[in-house]
């Protein structure tokens, strides 16, 4: 029971706890008086020594035997008997009484004296806790402020305080005269002779009123020494709190200080350069006042993999030592590799944590960093220089350049960064699934801006790129979409012949009327001389490819396939390297042709296909071609096709033809 | 009808037959023979008729073609009925002069409903094909009535042009081998008309490819022809492909007609582009 623990501890010590002042209960409500009735007795029982003390204090001129009758009277009224029964007196405080005859006789009993009570009491220090007034009891209102007295008085009381706890006593006809000093009790002078008394020491109950109140009085003022030294410390506190805001002030206008450039010219009189000051009583005093010494060096660390971006990096660094440190110094500057003649611009931060996140870098760049320490007696030797690298910029996808099938996608991009990266990593992500699923596919490690990525047949996706060194991975670039639904190239300007345009999305050939002078070409250039033709960059995948060709039908044309280093002074078909199917119009006679090498079946066609449909099929080393308006096979070459080939078109005269890609293959081309 | 089973062999995967049976358009008793693919097994497959030319039986196509593979891989039931009545083989109507020369008579029905006597009783090759025939083959094998096409080789591929002309939407796709495109103007063509169907050329145009497409009005057909450049018959003017390609031309009738390097009129010709005419067909009748 806390009573019991209090009392001991109250009888062994004199000196109460420093930090043990503001108890909880101080801050309770008052409702908390009838959830712990264990407490209430606790204090109760020191309200009833206070005013017990009181009584007697106050009453010293009354006789004696009055204040035995009163203090029993308290002891009976502040709940001695029975612990239980008190918590419930006062738990029934809330009731509001409407009958007196309701309690048992012997709380009417003890009410009267309360009140009597009440007025004696309200005189001398006790009476503070009075001051509340006690209202006796059977009102709510006498309740209430008996409640806050009691409140008052138990936040002053700890369960240090030496209480003397006059115990329960039975009998309460008989009063006490004398104290037991060994049994901390009053009892009947006539019981020192009898019993466990007989050994006992007893002095006269007023005496030990006395030193009781004694005890009480000293133990407040050393709660109120102690009130005050809390107040000086958190005084203290506050001051140490002002001059280190002060230092870390100073520290940082110390480093703005030293940031910016002063270009002071100091001329000295000539005198005053020749005198040497000695400042030998200066440094003693310095000395005298400095006794820490200044830190030892931190060690930097190197870089963390992957933690820095493409304008900061997080530079840390330790201190393996027991030194006094208030700041830290981090110095940096990009590192060149030029001659040491040109001058960077160096950059410090002033921090007091061992780790520092720099910002306004440039990207894809190598800084050297250094730390010193500082603290009052001055700056440390400066670590190591340690080399940090920002991460890249992200690269730019080639959109226009990209070209697919079914089963992949060639993806070419620009670096972004104007120095070299160590790599690049493709992230693709199918469009079908929300964005939720995140990441679905990776390809790292590419060593240069272009990279063919295997994919499944009939999705789309979104691809990223990013950039890679050792500081880390770029942000992502901004993506790309790819279906792979059937084929997809565009027209290469680089090859198409001078006569020809090719539109803006790469897929239509012009051939105008205006004939512009073919300039003269040397051989090994990549544009088509001869045959008026472009070629289009198909995806260097195996596998079959499909696409379509919209020609009008008195347009002589030649469509087809050709090995990239065909000769671009012949004719398409003309030679071994390229396969086509021709078409001229003349003498209102559509006349077909289907050329390698220069030879071809005879083939006659009576309706004049308007949209060809082209299948190559490295599988089975055939080229195929269809009237796609009718479903129509027309003809289907065998071809040796050890290398890639890219498609081809040309324009005979004047006119133009459109390529469509992506479009899967239809249901009767299958069966070729 | 009743089908008397005289042959049955296996061949890649499936089973190559020889029925007989007593028509009644022919009124003699007539031969055919039917390829089932192994699809055919466990449902109904698409019909491929296949019209032999002169001199030939149901026995030349099956024997020499080739065509076994292609049609077992594409799931095709393929038939090839006789070029003629066979009256001899009854012992019935004996008809004078039948076996007087290969290309009149005999083994050269030219697929025509003679109207001419003493032709007209037997000699109604038009009629088996196209009606008789197919009935009797949707009742007998595992073929769906609804998918159909023809094709033929020479005489043949004549019967295949005019069946399929004259009956737009029954046949799904038409094919040809070296066939004889224009009768009314080539030598075998006057022969077999006037006799089978008399003087009146007014009547020789109904069965004369050429001209049926010039009033061809129906659905869309797709029309692939071989024929060898070496075709002896090209050269002698029996077949005359250019006039059936202007036509077709002119009425926007789709085809594609290759002239064959190097390949003459025979079998060998035929067994080396089978293939691509049953792709040809599967194309339309597995579409």
């Amino acid at each position: 029971m806390e009573e019991e623990s209090g009392e001991e501890l109250g009888l062994d010590r004199s000196t109460p706890k420093d930090f043990h002042f503001y108890h909880m209960d101080l801050y309770d409500s008052e409702d908390r008086l009838h959830l712990f009735p264990e407490e209430n007795t606790r204090m109760r029982k020191v309200v009833q020594a206070e005013m017990a003390n009181e009584s007697r204090g106050a009453g010293d001129g009354k006789a004696q035997r009055d204040l035995q009758e009163e203090v029993d009277e308290l002891v009976h009224l502040y709940g001695l008997e029975d612990d239980h029964e008190l918590g419930d007196e006062f738990v029934d405080e809330n009731i509001p009484r409407t009958g007196v005859s309701e309690y048992p006789p012997y709380m009417m009993k003890r009410r009267d004296p309360a009140r009597e009570q009440r007025d004696w009491r309200l005189s001398g220090e006790a009476a503070e806790a009075e001051d509340l007034g006690f209202g006796g009891w059977g009102s709510a209102g006498q309740c209430q402020d008996l409640r806050e007295a009691y409140r008052y008085t138990h936040g002053r009381a700890s369960e240090e305080y030496e209480c003397y706890v006059i115990p329960e006593e039975e009998d309460e006809e008989e009063a006490a005269d004398v104290f037991c000093v060994t049994c901390k009790t009053p009892i009947r002078a006539f019981q020192k002779v009898f019993d466990e008394h007989k050994e006992h020491e007893v002095i006269p109950l007023n005496e030990a009123l006395e030193s009781a109140k004694d005890e009480i009085h000293k133990n407040m003022y050393k709660l109120e020494k102690q009130i005050i030294e809390m107040e000086n410390f958190a005084n203290h506190l506050e001051e140490v709190f002002i001059t280190v805001e002060d230092a870390v002030a100073m520290a940082d206008r110390l480093g703005k200080f030293l940031k910016t450039k002063t270009d002071v010219e100091i001329s000295a009189q000539p005198e005053f350069e020749d005198q040497t000051l000695d400042f030998s009583d200066v440094e003693q005093l310095m000395g005298s006042i400095n006794t820490i010494p200044a830190p030892s060096a931190p060690v930097i660390n190197p870089q963390v993999p992957n933690s820095a971006t493409g304008s900061s990096v997080r530079v840390c660094w330790s201190l393996y030592s027991d030194d006094t440190v208030e700041s830290y110094q981090l110095s940096y500057r990009p590192v060149q590799d030029s001659s040491p003649g040109t001058d960077q611009a160096e950059f410090t931060v002033t921090v007091k944590e061992t780790y520092c996140s720099v910002t306004n870098l440039v990207p894809n760049t190598q800084y050297e960093f250094w730390v010193t320490a500082h603290n009052r007696a001055g700056p440390s030797p400066s670590s190591e220089r340690a080399v940090y690298m920002t991460a890249p910029s992200p690269p730019i996808i080639k959109t226009k350049e990209i070209r697919s099938c079914e089963e992949a996608v060639l993806i070419c991009w620009e670096s972004g960064n104007l120095n070299p990266v160590d790599s690049y990593t493709v992230e693709l992500t199918q469009a079908e699934s929300p964005e939720a699923s995140g990441v679905t596919e990776s390809v790292v490690g590419i060593p240069t801006c272009e990279s063919v990525v295997q994919l499944q047949p009939g999705r789309s996706y979104i691809i990223y790129v990013r950039a890679l060194n050792m500081g880390g991975p770029s942000v992502r670039s901004e993506p790309a979409t790819v279906h792979t639904i059937g084929s997809y190239f565009r027209l290469n300007k680089d090859t198409c012949h001078p006569w020809l345009t090719i539109s803006e999305d790469g897929l239509t050939a012009v051939r105008s009327e205006r004939r512009t002078p073919a300039r003269e070409l040397s051989p090994s250039d990549t544009h088509f001389t001869r045959c008026v033709a472009v070629m289009g960059n198909l995806i260097p995948v195996r596998g079959h490819h499909y696409w379509e060709v919209e020609v009008d039908e008195h347009l002589d044309y030649r469509v087809g396939v050709a090995f990239a280093d065909v000769r671009k002074q012949e004719d398409l078909g003309a030679n071994c390297l390229s396969w086509c199917m021709r078409h001229t119009f003349a003498s209102s006679r559509h006349k077909y042709e289907f050329l390698h090498n220069r030879t071809t079946p005879d083939i006659r066609i009576t309706v004049p296909p308007k949209k060809i449909g082209i299948l190559l099929d490295y599988e089975h080393s055939k080229l195929s071609f269809f009237n796609v308006d009718l479903s129509q096979h027309l003809y289907t070459f065998s071809c040796q096709l050890h290398e890639f080939v890219h498609p081809c078109f040309s324009l005979e005269k004047p006119g133009c033809l459109k390529v469509h890609n992506g479009i899967s293959m239809p249901k009767h081309v299958t069966f070729y | 009808m009743a089908l008397k089973q005289i042959s049955s062999n296996k061949c890649f995967g499936g089973l190559q037959k020889v029925f007989e049976h007593d028509s009644v358009e022919l009124n003699c008793k007539m031969k055919f023979a039917v390829y089932l693919p192994p699809k055919a097994e466990t449902g109904k497959c698409p019909a491929l008729y296949w019209l032999s030319g002169l001199t030939c039986t149901e026995q030349n196509f099956i024997s020499k073609s080739g065509y076994h593979q292609s049609a077992s891989e594409h799931g095709l039931v393929v038939i090839a009925p006789d070029t003629s009545p066979h009256c001899f083989l009854i012992g019935g109507c004996n008809i004078k002069g039948e076996d007087e020369s290969w290309d009149f008579g005999t083994g050269a029905g030219f697929y025509v409903d003679a109207t001419e006597d003493p032709w007209k009783t037997n000699y109604r090759m038009y009629s088996y094909v196209t009606e008789e025939l197919p009935q009797l083959i949707n009742a007998n094998f595992p073929v769906d009535p609804q998918r159909m096409s023809i094709f033929g080789h020479s005489m043949g591929g004549h019967g295949a042009l005019i069946c399929a002309l004259k009956n737009p939407g029954k046949y799904k796709s038409v094919s040809a081998f070296a066939p004889i495109c224009n009768p009314v103007l080539c030598p075998w063509g006057k022969k077999a008309f006037s006799g089978y169907l008399g003087t009146d050329q007014s009547k020789w145009k109904a069965y004369d490819a050429t001209h049926l497409v010039k009033s061809y009005p129906g659905s869309q057909l797709d029309i692939l022809i071989d024929q060898g450049k070496d075709d002896q018959f090209l050269l002698d003017g029996q077949l005359l492909p250019d006039n059936f390609i202007a036509a077709c031309t002119e009425k926007k009738i789709p085809v594609v007609f290759r002239l064959q390097e190097g390949y003459d009129h025979s079998y060998y010709f035929i067994a080396t582009f089978i293939t691509d005419h049953i792709r040809h067909h599967a194309k339309y009748l597995n579409a």
